[in-house]
């Protein structure tokens, strides 16, 4: 695709649309814009903080007639690279989008805009007795227009879903300029093609998300956190199956494994997670009632299992602790490795010590350090390859484990991105897990959204694919 | 002290996971990437590509930062972004050199020979004339004064904003610091030798802070020394980039405590602490043979809060009819990360007999720090309007802390953000 270089002229008329300081062209603010927690850079041609949905779709017509990419961006904190401009064109932040317009308690719904953070969001519906259970490890600074894009999910997603789960209806600019409504208020609805579900997860490529509304549930009475200590990754594992099939459900169950605690015991000093091959993280939610002997048949199934050691967070403290260590894993890998390859699996449950013990063989024959953790509850597993990708042959020695990994995941019955997506980082391997037709399809579909493939280019997509 | 161009390890380690995003206070109010840790990382990193000069886009992000740490604490990857601040500070002084009025302050004032030069002592009887007192019947000091006119080039005086004045005498000069040196150590019944630091501001604005202080340290059996050598810690010198001045002062503080043979140096001042704890370090690094010397000195460096706490016992004060309830703001130079003091500052209120209440986020910057009540007052003061909204939330009487320079912002912004609570130092409550 050839797009045009932005001219004085669209800068011009680009400052018109946002306002002159919502629109920014200097090396210093498109530096700022140009990655994610991919960490590769891209420079975009220019930035625009707009306001409102009609604001977006006069920026579209003009990409439109030029054309220029446009690429919607909230936190830039994603995985894959959804929000880089691999093309250039003009980055749009919805940072100035950010205001919750409506919490309704009846209804147990919430009308929110897409720079609203995750965090944000959670604290002021608990406020109201609400919760909003979606929490990708990013909640703290992650939007729900990113988590709408990228279908984000979380641990919480083993009892309560990922937020496909939690979008009732959306307000949609699409690339061609119109201004859609799709979903619902309600619970239910089944009037025509489900658009929102196309739009969430769809990766920034069909539209940008301007409003979403959102399901809450009842905010559960108590949550306990627990962590179990293992011997050895495949014991861990093995105990997940017999924790779901207990009652009550667990809203949680992470693993943990050694390469990852190591990691993050060097960051944390040692404090919060204890030296162990193994480490099943498990909060259970509910009644103070079901919480209290939920917990004590997690603990037993778990000992049962081989666990070593079963600690229960005193506190709300003890389990902040707890899930801070969790969520430093992604970040802190970084001592192990300069370079990671971050990949998503998920495997059928029941394949989860397969796919674990697989793991270590590909580890072992590529020759390169593979840390995995994840939700094991719903058998999304983080699989880290860690490399120096300044050294060629490990670098190529990673790159075969990933397609290793990913054929493993698809021989398991598995996917190969449980949450992450695939922007620029998956594109390759799309064809591994999908067919040409599905593909085809999926190509159409982005056509008649995009006809001039202006929104998000180089996504999903990709011209030099890996054959599966 | 490190140049900027030795951090490149440093500035690699960043993942751009964006973690440091959350807690910013100069990105939660400008919500825009330049204006958080991740993005200063790229833009640092940008210029010493040489793809980024001194633009005033770059120098606007890197005085814009208060320096509070929010950042660093919570990197996974501990990537040290206020010294990298400092850094690029000091680097773009050393090329460009230091604003004139910057640089009479830092040279003239801050590094004379003892607290105190004739000058302030003279400009603290001509206040008047700029300033009018802003509480009518308090003392100046107690109420702050407020600038009668927009001061040209003095962002201190802004109009409206309220400052603390200057004290009629200053701490160094008080009858309790001159009466100490004659008496020095008569009926200390510990024996321990506590030197004090005063710092500027206690100095300066609010000696009245040195002397609940010294009342306190000398209840609890204290030999209290306070050293008339002292100089100002350097941190202003430090976070403007002046690399050269915080050298000196460094040096003078040095030799100063080292001849009183203390078993503590104490001060009540965070930002002192921080930067007799850590920034000498900074400041000296350049010179092995003081190496020794520094690690010494600082290893007797305890915040008066944490000294009080932990070395001494300070008897509890029983609760009555004029206790009050008493929220905390956690000086970002004392909270901040692993090792941070917290529950000393906590700990020594509920021995004061009033009652405390948490706020919400007391780590929360006050907007002070890092010369941005200097470099852009307005965002020095948005960041601080949360702030204001959590200490009215707990409807505390009386907001403590352990800083002067919190106390004189969180002042300012109650009085902006009209928010009645009076504003204390933790010695303060005794």
């Amino acid at each position: 695709m050839n797009y045009a270089t932005i001219t004085e002229t669209d800068m011009e008329a680009l400052r018109a649309i946002v306002g002159e300081e919502n629109a920014s062209f200097s090396i210093e603010e498109r530096l700022c814009y140009a990655y994610d927690a991919t960490n590769r850079d891209y420079m975009p041609d220019g930035v625009l903080f707009p306001a409102t949905a009609a604001e977006i779709s006069e920026v579209f017509k003009l990409a439109n007639a030029r054309p220029f990419p446009v690429i919607a961006r909230g936190a830039g904190s994603g995985f894959t690279g959804g929000s880089v401009p691999v093309d250039g064109g003009v980055v749009l932040s919805t940072e100035r989008m950010n205001r919750i317009i409506e919490i309704d308690t009846e209804n147990m719904t919430a009308l929110v805009e897409p720079g609203v953070v995750n965090g944000d969001l959670q604290t002021a519906v608990e406020a109201e007795g609400l919760f909003y259970p979606p929490d990708p490890s990013s909640l703290k600074f992650s939007t729900i227009g990113g988590n709408i894009a990228e279908c984000a999910g979380g641990p919480r997603a083993v009892k309560y879903g990922v937020t496909r789960d939690y979008v009732l209806g959306l307000e949609v600019v699409l690339p061609t300029g119109e201004i859609i409504q799709t979903g619902v208020k309600t619970m239910k609805g089944v009037v025509g093609y489900d658009l929102t579900r196309l739009i969430v997860g769809s990766e920034g490529t069909l539209g940008v998300v301007t409003r979403a509304t959102l399901k809450l549930v009842a905010l559960p009475e108590t949550v306990k956190t627990m962590l179990a200590v293992f011997p050895s990754l495949y014991a861990a594992a093995s105990s997940v199956n017999d924790i779901l099939l207990s009652s009550p459900l667990p809203s949680t169950l992470e693993i943990i494994d050694g390469a990852c605690i190591r990691a993050i015991r060097d960051f944390s000093g040692g404090k919060a997670l204890p030296e162990a091959e193994a480490l099943l993280l498990i909060e259970v939610d509910g009644t103070d009632e079901t919480v209290l002997s939920g917990t004590e048949t997690v603990r037993r199934i778990c000992v049962e299992g081989g666990a070593t050691e079963v600690r229960i967070a005193a506190g709300k403290r003890e389990a902040r602790e707890l899930w801070q260590a969790r969520r430093a894993i992604s970040p802190s890998l970084k001592k192990i490795k300069p370079d990671k390859l971050n990949e998503d699996v998920v495997v059928p449950r029941s394949n989860i010590p397969a796919l674990i013990e697989g793991i270590q063989d590909i580890a072992k024959e590529r020759g390169v350090i593979i840390a995995s953790f994840g939700h094991a509850g719903d058998g999304n597993i983080h699989v880290n390859i860690m490399i120096d990708s300044s050294d060629p042959d490990e670098d190529k020695r990673g790159q075969e484990a990933v397609r290793d990994v990913f054929e493993l995941t698809l021989k398991l019955g598995g996917t190969i991105s449980g949450e992450h997506g695939v922007g620029t980082a998956k594109a390759p391997y799309l064809g591994m897990e999908l067919s040409a037709d599905v593909i085809a399809l999926m190509r159409r579909v982005k056509e008649s959204f995009d006809p001039n493939g202006i929104l998000n280019p180089g996504k999903i997509f990709c011209s030099a694919p890996i054959e599966g | 002290m490190k140049k900027l161009e030795e951090y490149r390890d440093d500035l690699e380690r960043c993942v751009k996971c964006g973690t440091c995003k959350t807690g910013c206070p100069s990105y939660t109010v400008a919500q825009r990437e330049w204006a958080s840790a991740r993005g200063r990382v790229s833009l640092i990193k940008a210029h010493l590509d040489g793809d980024v000069d001194f633009s005033e886009k770059y120098l606007r992000q890197i005085k814009e930062c208060t320096l509070c740490g929010a950042c660093s604490s919570a990197c996974p990857n501990e990537v040290p972004v206020p010294s990298i601040i400092m850094a690029a500070r000091a680097e773009q002084v050393e090329a460009e050199g230091l604003p004139t009025g910057a640089a009479f302050v830092m040279k003239r004032i801050l590094d004379s020979k003892r607290l105190g030069p004739l000058a302030l002592k003279a400009a603290s009887k001509l206040q008047g004339i700029v300033f009018k007192d802003a509480g009518g019947m308090e003392a100046m000091e107690q109420s702050g004064l407020v600038s009668r006119f927009q001061i040209p080039y003095m962002p201190i005086g802004c109009k409206d904003r309220l400052v603390p004045g200057l004290a009629k005498t200053f701490f160094m000069d008080t009858r309790l610091v001159k009466n100490l040196k004659k008496e020095h150590g008569k009926g200390a019944r510990s024996g321990v030798k506590v030197a004090f630091f005063a710092g500027c501001a206690i100095n300066y604005l609010l000696p009245r802070i040195g002397e609940a202080s010294l009342k306190l340290l000398n209840e609890a059996g204290a030999v209290v020394i306070v050293p008339s050598a002292q100089v100002c810690c350097g941190m202003p010198a430090l976070s403007l980039g002046d690399t050269d001045t915080a050298k000196s002062l460094a040096l003078k503080n040095l030799e100063a405590f080292e001849a009183v043979e203390a078993d503590f140096i104490t001060t009540s001042c965070a930002t002192c602490t921080r930067a007799l704890k850590d920034g000498f370090m900074a400041a000296l690094t350049d010179d092995p043979s003081l190496t020794e010397r520094v690690l010494s000195f600082s290893a007797k460096v305890r915040d008066i809060t944490e000294l009080l706490a932990n070395e001494f016992n300070i008897i509890p004060r029983l609760k009555g009819a004029d206790s009050k309830t008493v929220t905390y703001h956690d000086p970002c130079h004392l909270g901040r990360g692993e090792g941070g003091i917290r529950d000393e500052p906590r700990e020594l209120i509920e021995k004061s007999g009033h009652a405390f209440r948490e706020m919400k986020h007391p780590c929360g910057c006050c907007g002070l720090g890092g010369g941005v009540s200097f470099t852009n007052y307005d965002l020095s003061m948005e960041i601080m309007r949360s702030k204001a909204e959590n200490i009215k939330d707990t409807g505390a009487d009386i907001l403590a802390t352990a800083c002067p320079g919190c106390m004189i912002q969180i002042k300012d912004g109650l009085n902006r953000f009209e928010v009645k609570a009076d504003v204390k130092h933790v010695v303060e409550l005794f």
